[in-house]
């Protein structure tokens, strides 16, 4: 029974009458596809480009980074429309704030809504090592801006973001406080240790995999790229490996179970779908093959299903992933 | 000279960790030093492992540092003024020295000609968990057949070529290897036998393509290939008798095993295609979309040989030999699609259409020729088998985000999943034949964004989700999943975080009757005084809840059980700097902290993790580093597991 396609129309709609209800607050910032975050304008006169180096000549130390960022090519490339005029790509035309030395007369893309923030670092920056874009990331759904992250006049060797292991995950873990603490737990992936980041799994800036789960090879689940062994294909598979994923029986942050399994024994992980019941009326859900009557649980011998199902992951031989 | 050594020797993994990185919007500087050509650290060290009370092995399997002179870390630049053939050169490393787990990167780059990028990781992946779930163990009876003491080595090179701004081509190469030991289980008919197996599989991909970067279109196209092999072998040494796990004698004859060699020859390769897209065509819209597709292939050339006395039951027949030579392909073609759009009507309102699809369609097929001696002469048997599986999802999704004010922005939408998958074996055997599912969810979006200051945020995100089938008696069906996420950095001391999350999710079909819950609540604090010049303070806790509740009937006497799962857990971790006050002319860091893991419910485990750190500056580049590091973990049930560690480290760290 399917109760939503109802409620979603008419929550969607109540999502967009504030449209018509908000038309007396005065408009955010407007989406705008020029490069230019707007500023506030406390002058008349509209504002005109002043070029970068009129911007120097106060914020020198901003210069100075600008030039060894990778920003730069702002300044001095033609292909963004920018060249000698690197600040105003992002903060607006600066001629106004020249004349009254008020920052109410600059735009601050740090004082943007995020998804205005957004914008203007995706006027360049649209197609970053993504499948889907940012579009589509959680980040940008939660209003994560890209300056959260990422430090625009920053320069050297962490570029515009930290580079370091430790200083990733520090800069992940920073919001997400509660996988951190997963990594307390016993087995878990070597991320305490800095010997992997969180960015070796997840992609940051989009995915279509729920949680940003990296791929690898076009659409393969990335966590191919380091248990290769699990890859495959199969001449047998084991198919919730291949439809839900590691996840279906693994815990990859920590857990307090072996072999970061989500239960404490490994019979319990297989029987919960192997379970020998009948599903009446559901003829969606007719998986798992059953374990035949010889298999007496009470016996140690049958208690840990992976010692004889050892190629549980899939089998190139084996229908039963014995061997 | 020895101690010599050790004196001088140090180590700093923990101030690889404990350094607290500002996030971006924190401030960093940017001001630019004066880079000189050389700049860097390097952390030389000795650790000791004085011993390990209680499992070695469980120890081996969570922590396995080892005693030995270490490269802790190293960190350096080296900057060419001249620029001909590189500007920069960036090098990490760190845990050298026969430690678990050793990483090097290096980045070296021309600004406007090339970025190259380097990594290599040497893991250690030892597993031997003495129980690994098996409750019996503990009594003396081990059957914990699943062990591993290999390594695995991982390599990525990348380079990136910058002719232009708009044509980027990039190479990547990677390349992963396991090689080593362990113990395997080699399956005959009636009984099992505890095996040497070794692991010996690497993987190789390589890739190409090119980035188009236009003002208002970026396109991203590469193909790419992978070459796989699997050469693990199980053996047994001949003359040596291998009882196995059964014990009892079966129509009067004891089974054992005198002789096995198995190995796995298996070949792959795949190619990929990447092909994705985003356009800004009209001031109020963005559009993105990508298609991506693999093959990967496998051959295997499967040869086995035994020896022993063992009984194939279905024929009640014994054999002293047997032979297997089997041979088998197979193929997934996977394609995946997706399409996309944010569209901008009004000022405050932004609406996001998405699609997506993911296709798999794999087969496979495999003869086999098993040749049996038995007393009575050799008997042949020979068989053939086909599978197949099929899984055809997609998805549709709407979300609207509307700017309420500038501080708040809400959003809801809705998302709909379908799919059909099947999965079938030729010849059909026993209840092993053909299987189908589907799935058919709706899902209810909702969540908001609050900016109440300026240093502050809040974001709750909240799904509704109802599902007419799924997959697996696991799967999402009805569920509710809910986090709310806050973080306010109060002064530039003081920063406060917090999250909430839940998932609630139930499936009431009758036969099923799943009922899984889990919260989790999180609060830290930074705080750093003065900049912490001084002191500074790190500190979190977590608890967490899971309840999960599912029928399933035991397989022989068909009784109706229950898998109940439970877990409670409290996490806290904390990290305390102190810059002490000069003492005899030498500047002091000291660094207290560590983690504490405690939980209650199906398996109760503790696992602590204080570690205390001292740094001295005794000279302007030269500072001595000891690092006291304790590991206590513990188990109520497998108490046999529980082990106690602790390790010392000291060392110098030398900086340019």
């Amino acid at each position: 029974m399917i109760r939503y396609p109802r409620a979603a129309i008419v929550g969607l709609l109540a999502s967009l009458l504030p449209c018509a209800a908000q038309r007396a607050v005065p408009p955010a910032a407007p989406p705008t596809t020029s490069k230019v975050a707007p500023a506030a304008p406390a002058l008349a006169a509209p504002a005109t480009y002043v070029g970068s180096d009129t911007c120097g000549a106060c914020h020198e130390d901003i210069a100075k980074a600008l030039a060894q960022s990778p920003h730069e090519s702002v300044e001095t490339a033609d292909k963004h429309g920018f060249r000698g005029k690197a600040c105003e790509s992002c903060h607006g035309p600066g001629s106004n704030h020249i004349q009254s030395v008020s920052a109410a007369d600059i735009g601050n893309p740090a004082k943007l809504s995020p998804a205005e923030t957004d914008r203007v670092c995706l006027t360049c920056h649209r197609n970053q090592p993504t499948v889907s874009g940012r579009l589509a990331a959680s980040h940008a759904h939660n209003a994560i801006a890209c300056t959260s992250c990422h430090s625009i006049h920053a320069h050297g060797p962490r570029g515009l973001v930290v580079r370091k292991p430790n200083e990733i995950n520090a800069l992940c873990e920073g919001c997400h406080i509660d996988v951190k603490a997963l990594f307390a737990e016993p087995f878990r992936h070597r991320i305490p240790e800095n010997a992997m980041t969180c960015v070796d799994c997840h992609n940051p800036h989009g995915s279509f995999k729920p949680g940003l789960q990296r791929m690898d090879n076009a659409n393969e689940p990335g966590c191919f790229k380091c248990h290769s062994d699990k890859r495959g294909p199969f001449t047998f598979e084991h198919a919730p490996v291949r439809e839900e994923g590691c996840q279906s029986c693994h815990m990859p942050h920590g857990s307090p179970n072996a072999k970061m399994l989500i239960r404490q024994e490994v019979r319990l992980v297989c029987l919960e779908c192997h379970a020998n019941l009948p599903v009446p009326n559901t003829p969606g859900i007719v998986r798992g093959v059953v374990p035949p009557a010889f298999h007496d649980l009470t016996s140690p011998r049958y208690r840990n299903c992976v010692v004889c199902h050892q190629k549980i992951h899939g089998s190139y031989i084996d229908r039963n992933l014995l061997r | 000279m020895k101690r010599l050594l050790l004196c001088i020797a140090s180590v700093s993994g923990l101030l690889a960790q404990t350094a607290p990185v500002t996030p971006a919007a924190a401030g960093i500087s940017p001001v630019p030093p004066d880079e000189p050509v050389l700049s860097g650290s390097l952390d030389l060290g000795y650790r000791w492992v004085p011993g390990t009370g209680g499992n070695l092995a469980t120890y081996r399997s969570i922590v396995d540092l080892g005693s030995g002179p270490k490269l802790l870390g190293a960190d350096f630049t080296i900057i060419n003024q001249g620029r001909r053939f590189f500007d920069r050169i960036n090098v990490r490393a760190a845990d050298w020295g026969h430690d678990p787990y050793s990483t090097l990167h290096i980045d070296v780059s021309r600004k406007k000609l090339y970025d190259f990028s380097g990594d290599y990781r040497n893991i250690a992946y030892y597993n031997n968990l003495p129980g690994f779930a098996d409750p019996l163990a503990g009594s003396g009876l081990i059957l914990n057949e699943q062990a591993r003491d290999t390594r695995q080595r991982i390599g990525n090179w990348r380079l990136d070529l910058l002719p232009n701004r708009v044509f980027m081509p990039y190479l990547e190469y990677d390349r992963n290897s396991d090689n080593g030991t362990g113990i395997a289980t080699f399956v005959a008919n009636a009984d099992e036998y505890p095996v040497t197996s070794l692991i010996r599989d690497s993987n190789q991909n390589y890739r190409g393509g090119v980035r188009i970067e236009l003002s208002r279109l970026h396109i991203k196209v590469e193909q790419g290939g992978t070459r796989f092999r699997d050469d693990q072998r199980l053996n047994a040494g001949t003359g040596q008798t291998n009882y196995g796990n059964l014990y009892s004698p079966i129509l009067g004859q004891t089974l054992d095993l005198t002789s096995l060699s198995e190995a796995y020859g298996v070949r792959g390769h795949s190619v990929s295609t990447d092909a994705s897209f985003s356009a800004n065509p009209v001031s109020w819209a963005d559009l993105y979309g990508a298609f991506l597709y693999s093959e990967p292939v496998s051959t295997v050339n499967f040869t086995g040989l035994d020896t022993g006395n063992q009984v194939l039951l279905s024929q009640v027949l014994f054999y002293t030999g047997e032979q297997n030579l089997i041979t088998a392909a197979s193929k997934l073609p996977h394609s995946s699609a997706n399409l996309g759009a944010e569209i901008r009507p009004f000022g405050r309102l932004r609406l996001v259409p998405s699609w997506l699809t993911d296709r798999i369609n794999s087969s496979g097929s495999g003869t086999g020729q098993q040749t049996l001696t038995t007393a009575s002469g050799v008997v042949p048997i020979a068989s053939l088998l086909s599978s197949a599986l099929v899984e055809n999802s997609s998805q549709a999704a709407m979300e609207a985000f509307f700017d309420v004010t500038r501080k708040l922005t809400v959003h809801g939408g809705y998302r709909y999943v379908w799919g059909n998958a099947s999965d079938v074996i030729l010849p059909i055997a026993g209840l092993a034949g053909l299987e189908a599912g589907k799935i058919r969810r709706s899902v209810g979006i909702a969540g908001l964004s609050w900016h109440p200051v300026q240093n502050a945020w809040v974001n709750l995100d909240f799904e509704d989700g109802s599902s007419g089938s799924t997959y697996f008696r696991t799967s999402l069906y009805n569920y509710q999943k809910a986090r709310i996420r806050g973080r306010h950095r109060i002064t530039p001391a003081l920063s406060v975080s917090a999250s909430v999350s839940v998932l609630n999710n139930r499936n009431p079909s009758p036969g099923i009757d799943y009922a899984f819950l889990s919260h989790q609540e999180s609060a830290s604090l930074q705080f750093s005084p003065g900049g912490g010049k001084i002191w500074d303070f790190e500190g979190g806790y977590t608890r967490s809840t899971l309840r999960s509740n599912i029928g399933y009937l035991d397989p022989e006497f068909l009784i109706p059980e229950q898998s109940l799962y439970r877990d409670n857990s409290h996490t806290v971790t904390a990290m305390f700097n102190l810059n002490m006050p000069a003492w005899m002319r030498y500047k002091t860091r000291l660094t207290l902290g560590g983690s504490a893991f405690l939980s209650s419910g199906s398996n109760p485990t503790t696992f602590y993790q204080p570690a205390a750190k001292v740094s001295i500056a005794v000279r302007k580049n030269i500072s001595w580093v000891g690092e006291w590091r304790y590991y206590g973990f513990g188990e109520s049930f497998y108490l046999y597991q529980g082990f106690r560690t602790q390790t010392v480290t000291a060392g110098v760290r030398i900086t340019r």
